[in-house]
């Protein structure tokens, strides 16, 4: 097979090596390290080009170093947990998983029943300094019990009851994250329903019917009033571009902006710190979260572009390789889920910025500012690290 | 384990991924190579404009919640310019609207050609309109269209122009300020506290800066509003000042020192033509000085007399009295009650709009001080203080151990040094003289101790102390080393701005003092004995603030503590709800409190033993009620109060008179001081009065020092506050006379009163 060389599992020692070609600390994907590393620094700079200069009179709204100092401190703090989350096997995250779920399902309707008092949409919950949204977690211990239930049947295809199972599994931390509301972070949850559920062996059938049933829940929560005007006036927004509604003008202008900073940036961009509509200007709103990448377009063009891009498909490649040499199923799950979180995640958040999607606030794996959603990716990648390390034995 | 099939779904999902980026990818070129060139023309084209909306200045209490600085919302009627670019649509709505605003045509015609207004904003046609008219106009957009009230504030000061230097004014950026102003974020057309308490507490008072952002299109038309961010109202700020307290102290000061200006009586200490006087600083060479008109400074001149005596006519120099200030502190925690300074101003006037030239007329720019109006004489009066500057040197004295309580001084009217008389023969001066007694001759005291030398003030006693504290040290600083230890030569730190540092001699501030030429060149740059001996009377080098001298007295009145003085006592939250009974008041049982100055702030703590303290306070309380010496035996000296205080009754107090001797100690140019504090623990006040030519001071500040505690003490009723009438701005004076009819408090059984 021409691509066994991808698939080549790696040499045996030679000699009188002191641990064994199967312990996991020697067995590390060090190019998915390499990439990852290499985003998370693009990311910081990002970050600091965005948000140093905002529109604004005087000191009042020039960030500096404020947005980039934080993220650095995000970065060490997601990479420790990285290195955390590698050292434990994941096989003994199976046993945790029921654990897991059951306290995001806790937070959740916990953080449910603070936005109904406080009358508004609650994201997240703070714990003094730190502002932590459960809706990021969600991501990660949903993902584990789908991958820990869905391996426990050994088959090539997923049985009818296992499917229901499944639904249920990923249909209820979906559907308390749509009523906080949070279309996106949901979105990202039946993306991963669908990504495990098609490598488990799903029927296109099955397939289809989650597609149904997301569409649905979010059309009956809209209907029912529970979706928030605010999520929808972005919808809207993305609908009717020209609309006067000075309501939607925010979102208008946001996403116009960006727009308008990714064309600029033309094949080789404006040049480090010198984007037109980034640095001079800074009218993009949240630029640094929401429209990382148009800070990237601006400023490096489509080249730049094509190396932040290619970095996500080498990661993404790494993992869809590590998804084969699995020695087990959850393993291969695990890679998958994550596989397909990113892939979406990415995908939303870049074509919100080109005008492809309305704007959903998902932000850009790795690059967009905020710590909750550093943490979470960090920690799958973690896991994905996890299933190389212990492949052999 | 069906691994292929596994592997052919694993290939599904990376198609999908290959498909997605795929997507992103291609509206990536097209975007940044496409579609490019289109959207750098038109984002040459789109702008934004940001608008400041300016907050709300916060307010100013006195003590009791008066409001001293307040501000009023004005509402100006503006119209878009674009509804009124064309001619004929212009005049019917300028037509249509000129009875409304009460403007007529012709001048809105004059507006909107003139190049006062922006172009790019909407056109201001009528200022300060009232809400209805607004509220009216803006409901029917249909028959005014493009027709708006913008909201400004104005700063009014219900109560001026009392406690104006304290209160202050608010003024434009300077140009050597821009760059600081900038730095925070000021806009360079705001204005900003440039004087008083507006200037100190500027960061407090002013608040933040909201801002709307507007999208608009090449012509720079406001296309749409993008994010508005509303200003954050300023801090409301609450002064230790007493208005009633205040108003009385203004009156009194005032009252006085514009009868001293006017008064003929030749035993107020004034000068008669071609009468022959004695040098104070050479009394022995008997009577040298004549004066004529040629003599007198610029603005004095001889002015007739009926000496009622002889019936004669005669000539007399009244003095000029141009201003002085006193000073109301707490001494149990520093806290300023009043402060007056005069000349004074109406703080109005900064706030109407002036031109140049009537501003000039008010405040006129003078290199004479006695004329200056914008200037807080409390804080920024450089000043001799003279004998009030006695009990300071007696706490040295006694606190170094250089004399003890009992130590006796045979006082016999001059003072020789105790130098190589050489020298004496070779320019240095070595004989000091007390002040000439009422026959013309320096006054003997006899066996004097620190108690009768506080007394009857013996300027030989004290130059004793001077030359005797000179040794003590090879640095010659003891003296000037222990009345720093008060605050003198030292800012005290009071929350109001340019206040002055004080001097206390010594060798380096005689080089500088030379170096910028203040003292003569010839002069040796170096700490002298003389020097010393000045310093020991409060004459020479030292210059002091009157708030640095009340500061002192709150030292010996509270035993030691050296307070910061404050003049603020809290900041509220911004809207403190106005008084619902009484206007001009706020209800301060409604504020909400965030930073509170009550606590007293201890800067050092001076070792004042009881022996030491009573051994100066009861000299101070002779000086009120007596009893004076007995020198030689039969002739009665009485102290430098006695007589002017013997028909008070009311707090107790202790205190001392000065008299500061100007350039060449000639008479006009005397000073006249006098500080006090209570002994009564129920009332913890320190009163220092501090009036520039006014002659001794028994006679000028004694008075006021007198009133102002017999008004503390309820003997004299101060008027009420009232808030103001409006200005007058046709009567181009600084700040109409405030003065007091009640001056009963000002006279004594006795014509004659001690000098000095």
């Amino acid at each position: 097979m021409a691509f066994s060389v991808l698939n080549r599992r790696p040499d045996s020692g030679l000699g009188n090596v002191r641990s064994s070609p199967g312990d996991p600390s020697r067995n590390i994907d060090w190019l998915l390290m390499v990439t990852l590393a290499a985003l998370a620094v693009i990311g910081c700079m990002t970050v600091y080009s965005a948000s140093r200069t905002k529109i604004g009179t005087g000191s009042t709204l020039a960030y500096g170093y404020t947005f980039v100092t934080r993220q650095v401190v995000f970065v060490i703090i997601a990479s420790l947990a990285m290195l955390f989350v590698m050292s434990l096997d994941y096989q003994w995250l199976r046993e945790k998983a029921k654990f897991l779920y059951g306290l995001t399902i806790v937070a959740l309707v916990l953080i449910f029943l603070l936005g109904k008092v406080s009358a508004g949409a609650q994201l997240s919950f703070d714990v003094g300094p730190i502002n932590i949204q459960p809706a990021e977690f969600a991501k990660v211990t949903v993902m584990l019990a789908l991958a820990s239930f869905l391996s426990q049947e050994n088959a090539d295809s997923v049985s009818y009851e296992r499917f229901i199972g499944a639904l249920w599994l990923g249909g209820v931390p979906t559907v308390l994250i749509i009523l906080q509301p949070d279309l996106g972070s949901s979105s990202v949850l039946v993306a991963l329903m669908m990504g495990l559920l098609l490598v488990a062996g799903a029927k296109a059938k099955y397939i289809f019917m989650i597609t149904v049933l997301a569409v649905s829940t979010v059309g009956a929560a809209v209907v029912a009033g529970l979706v928030d005007s605010y999520q929808l006036r972005r919808i809207d927004a993305w609908l009717n571009p020209n609309s006067t509604d000075p309501k939607m003008q925010e979102f208008i202008y946001q996403g116009r902006n960006a727009l308008r900073a990714t064309s600029l940036g033309g094949i080789t961009g404006e040049g480090w710190l010198h984007g037109t509509m980034t640095n001079t200007r800074g009218d993009i709103p949240v630029q640094w979260a929401d429209f990382p990448f148009s800070a990237i377009a601006e400023q490096f063009g489509l080249i730049g572009c094509g190396v932040v891009l290619g970095l996500f498909g080498v990661a993404l490649f790494r993992i869809w390789r590590i998804a084969h040499l699995s020695k087990d199923l959850l393993g291969t799950y695990i890679c998958a889920g994550v596989f397909t979180m990113v892939l979406w995640q990415l995908f939303q958040n870049v074509a919100m910025t080109l005008g492809l999607m309305p704007i959903t606030g998902l932000p850009m794996p790795f690059i967009s500012y905020g710590g909750s959603g550093i943490v979470t990716f960090f920690v799958m990648f973690g896991l994905v690290q996890s299933v190389h390390m212990r492949r052999m034995r | 384990m069906a691994v292929d099939k596994r592997a052919a779904r694993l290939g599904a999902l990376a198609l999908v991924s290959v498909i997605l980026l795929g997507l992103v990818g291609t509206r990536l070129w097209f975007l940044q190579t496409v579609q490019r060139q289109s959207v750098v023309d038109s984002v040459s084209r789109s702008k934004t404009r940001t608008q400041v909306l300016l907050p709300e200045r916060g307010r100013i209490f006195d003590v009791y919640g008066r409001i001293l600085a307040d501000n009023r919302r004005v509402l100006t009627v503006t119209v878009d310019r674009a509804v009124i670019r064309r001619e004929s649509q212009r005049l019917a709505l300028f037509t249509r609207l000129s009875g409304i605003v009460g403007v007529p045509v012709e001048e809105m015609q004059a507006r909107y050609k003139s190049g006062r207004y922006s172009q790019y904003l909407p056109l201001p046609i009528a200022e300060d309109m009232p809400e209805d008219v607004v509220l009216r106009l803006e409901s029917r957009s249909e028959d005014f269209p493009g027709v708006r009230g913008d909201e400004d504030w104005e700063r009014v000061y219900p109560y001026a122009p009392l406690a104006s230097h304290v209160i202050g004014y608010l003024g434009l950026i300077l140009m050597n300020q821009a760059a600081e102003y900038d730095a925070k974020g000021y806009l360079n057309n705001e204005t900003v506290g440039q004087f008083g308490v507006e200037k100190s507490m500027e960061d407090v008072l002013h608040g933040d800066w909201g801002q709307v952002v507007y999208e608009v299109d090449s012509a720079n038309r406001v296309v749409r509003e993008i994010s508005r961010r509303e200003p954050t109202p300023g801090k409301d700020v609450r002064l230790t000042i007493d208005l009633t307290v205040q108003q009385y102290t203004e009156q009194i000061l005032q009252t006085r020192l514009a009868e001293i200006r006017t008064q003929t009586d030749p035993k107020g200490g004034l000068m008669a033509k071609n009468a022959k006087w004695k040098d104070p600083l050479n009394p022995s060479a008997g009577f040298v000085w004549k004066f004529t008109a040629a003599d007198l400074p610029e603005g004095q001149s001889f002015t007739d007399y009926q000496n009622p005596k002889s019936g004669s006519l005669e000539q007399y120099v009244p003095y000029l009295a141009p201003g002085g200030s006193v000073v109301v502190q707490n001494h149990s925690d520093g806290q300023i009650v009043a402060m007056a300074s005069y000349p004074t101003f109406d703080n109005r006037w900064f706030t109407v709009g002036l031109s140049g030239e009537k501003f000039k007329v008010l405040f006129p720019e003078t290199k004479n001080p006695d004329k200056s109006i914008l200037v807080n004489r409390a804080i920024q009066g450089q000043y001799n203080l003279g004998s009030t500057f006695k009990p300071i040197v007696a706490y040295s004295a006694l606190a170094t151990g250089i004399i003890d309580p009992g130590y006796t001084f045979s006082d016999n009217g001059s003072y020789v040094l105790n130098i190589d008389k050489k020298k004496c023969s070779e320019g240095v001066r070595c004989e000091y003289f007390n002040a000439l007694g009422p026959f013309g001759t320096p006054s003997e005291y006899g066996q004097v101790n620190v108690t009768d030398a506080l007394a009857v003030s013996s300027d030989a006693f004290f130059y004793r102390i001077g030359e005797k504290m000179f040794e003590a040290t090879d640095d010659r600083q003891l003296l000037a080393d222990e009345v720093r230890l008060f605050g003198f030569g030292a800012d005290t730190g009071i929350d109001l701005p340019y206040e002055f540092d004080g001097r206390v001699p010594s060798s380096e501030l005689k080089a500088q003092l030379i170096a910028k030429k203040v003292l003569e060149k010839g002069e040796n740059p170096k700490m002298l004995v003389g020097d010393n001996v000045q310093l020991a009377i409060g004459q020479g080098l030292l210059a002091a603030t009157p708030l640095q001298l009340a500061g002192a007295y709150s030292t010996i009145a509270n035993g030691g503590f050296v307070y910061r003085p404050h003049i603020i006592a809290s900041i509220y939250r911004s809207g403190t709800p106005d008084d619902s009974l009484t206007a001009g008041v706020v209800d301060l049982s409604k504020a909400v409190l965030l930073t509170d100055f009550s606590t007293p702030e201890l800067v050092r703590q001076l070792d004042m033993p009881g022996s030491i303290r009573d051994a100066i306070v009861e000299g101070l309380r002779r000086v009120i009620t007596g009893p004076g010496v007995e020198y030689p035996a039969g002739r009665y000296h009485a102290t430098t109060g006695e007589y002017l205080f013997d028909n008070y009754d009311s707090i107790p107090i202790a205190g001392k008179t000065g008299t500061a001797q100007g350039s060449k100690s000639k008479p006009w140019f005397d000073s006249s001081v006098f500080a006090a504090f209570s002994v009564d623990e129920a009332s913890p006040y320190t009163v220092v009065s501090y009036m520039e030519k006014a002659g001794y001071g028994s006679k000028a500040s004694g008075t006021v020092v007198k009133c102002v505690f017999e008004m503390l003490g309820g003997q004299v009723a101060a008027g009420p506050v009232a808030l103001s009438d409006p200005l007058d701005q046709t009567n181009l004076v600084p700040s109409l006379p405030n003065l007091t009819e009640d001056t009963a408090c000002t006279f004594n059984r006795y014509t004659d009163t001690i000098r000095d």
